[in-house]
């Protein structure tokens, strides 16, 4: 996944929302950025969406409810890229997980989007989607 | 509690034999409108050579899967998950040698795992349907024939962090919250609460579209007194029992004419619900309720039929 850090464009790999031509584009960007020059290099085909990525302290308050759903023992390790499944979070933990982010944040997620997340960091960008949208 | 069981005493009327080929022990294919439910509690496997004897049989991406989790328990339940269900689809004589390992899963297009048949000469694959649920305590595997399956396991005793109600009225129906209210005993409260928990989650993996294929909200499950004859007017001493039945807000059509359920107690200690399709949605035919075969396995090692004993009560459902 690249990054580009002079912005807090994130690349991460879900649904592709960009057109083929704005994606070259930003294929070429990301290369001059790397400094490389290797214009006439394919990359391979990612899909990818740019989004921003949630605030860290959204990403903490997200950790904090899946840490006591989960009671989870304080040196196992949680971040954005911890995926609920391996964490230990069976279909009743997922759904209070959902539930209690909807209290934290005073947000309602419908089933698909619930469904479509995997992961603290999906679930943090998730909540500020529809935070933006109040 | 003895059963009296030894690995050379399995019995399914007469319909199992030991291959001495293979440490499994090979079973009938399930008739049509009979399900078969194998189930494993993990605390019993204990044995560190069973357990890589299990991580052999998995597929590379399987192996990977387990050995990423954190945590002994989790790990043993996920590992076990997949041994119970490759050993029990491989136990299944279906004339061509099937081995464990060499099973092959893919997902539909809404994620729901199945079988992925090797294509072999003059050889048909089996309609066979499976549906696996895990709690860190109990592992389950179930089995049918042309049928649609889905089913759920959970603790009797698993508590949920919200308060019953409130979770209820978020994500269950307006009935089922009604329902629950009504009970005024807690624990009683809590156990009816998992019950309906546990046959939500198996209709909705029996559909297979995933949680937003049917959101929990969008239908009622229930208990129905079952008539006696032709009754038409329903009264308490008229009713066989009960079933259960379930009713859809969204699918036009009539839902509880396609699914049945059933719930059980296994090991006094876990609720399992199984969702099936009915004969009569599936052939136009009367519909027969099915019949139930349970084993309680430890993967490889020993099966034991475990149907009318103290291990499987039937609180609603198939007999």
């Amino acid at each position: 996944m690249a990054s580009v850090t002079a912005s807090s464009v994130k690349f991460s790999s879900v649904s592709c929302l960009i057109k083929q031509s704005q994606v070259s584009n930003l294929k070429k960007a990301s290369l001059s950025f790397a400094g490389n020059g290797f214009q006439s290099r394919r990359l391979p085909v990612l899909r990818f969406r740019v989004a921003c990525a949630a605030k860290p302290e959204t990403v903490k308050k997200v950790v904090d409810i899946v840490r006591k759903q989960l009671a989870l023992p304080e040196d196992r390790d949680v971040c954005g890229e911890s995926k609920f499944s391996v964490l230990g979070a069976d279909s009743l933990d997922t759904v209070e997980i959902v539930m209690g982010l909807e209290e934290e944040f005073g947000i309602c997620v419908e089933e698909e989007s619930a469904q479509s997340i995997s992961t603290v960091q999906e679930a943090a960008d998730l909540i500020e989607e529809l935070l933006e949208k109040k | 509690m003895r059963r009296g069981f030894s690995r050379m005493n399995l019995h399914c009327f007469d319909r199992t034999f030991i291959r001495s080929s293979h440490s499994l022990n090979a079973v009938q294919l399930p008739a049509p409108m009979e399900t078969h439910l194998w189930y494993v509690n993990p605390s019993e496997v204990k044995s560190e050579s069973l357990l890589k004897q299990y991580l052999d049989i998995l597929s590379p991406c399987e192996r990977e899967n387990v050995l990423r989790l954190q945590g002994e328990e989790m790990r043993k339940s996920a590992l076990l998950a997949r041994a119970l269900v490759r050993t029990t689809i491989a136990k299944y004589q279906m004339n061509s040698p099937v081995e464990p390992r060499s099973l092959k899963f893919r997902k539909n297009m809404h994620g729901k795992p199945e079988v992925c048949w090797p294509s072999i000469d003059d050889w048909d694959p089996p309609p066979l349907h499976f549906n696996l649920s895990h709690t860190s305590s109990l592992i389950a595997c179930g089995v049918t024939i042309n049928s649609q399956i889905g089913i759920d396991v959970e603790e009797k005793k698993r508590s949920i962090k919200h308060d019953i109600l409130s979770f209820a009225r978020r994500y269950f129906s307006k009935y089922e919250v009604e329902l629950l209210a009504a009970i005024s005993d807690p624990q009683v409260q809590q156990r009816e609460f998992i019950k309906l928990w546990t046959l939500k989650e198996a209709y909705v993996k029996a559909l297979g579209k995933g949680f937003s294929g049917a959101p929990f909200k969008t239908f009622t499950i229930r208990f129905q007194g079952v008539m006696e004859g032709d009754s038409e007017a329903f009264d308490e001493s008229s009713t066989k029992g009960f079933e259960i039945v379930v009713d859809s807000l969204d699918d036009p059509t009539d839902v509880s004419n396609t699914w049945q359920f059933s719930l059980l107690e296994l090991d006094g200690s876990h609720y399992a619900a199984i969702c099936t399709e009915k004969q009569s949605a599936l052939d136009g035919k009367i519909n027969i309720p099915g019949k139930l075969m349970v084993w309680k396995t430890i993967p490889i090692i020993e099966d034991e039929y475990v149907s009318g004993t103290d291990a499987v009560k039937v609180i609603c459902g198939f007999q």
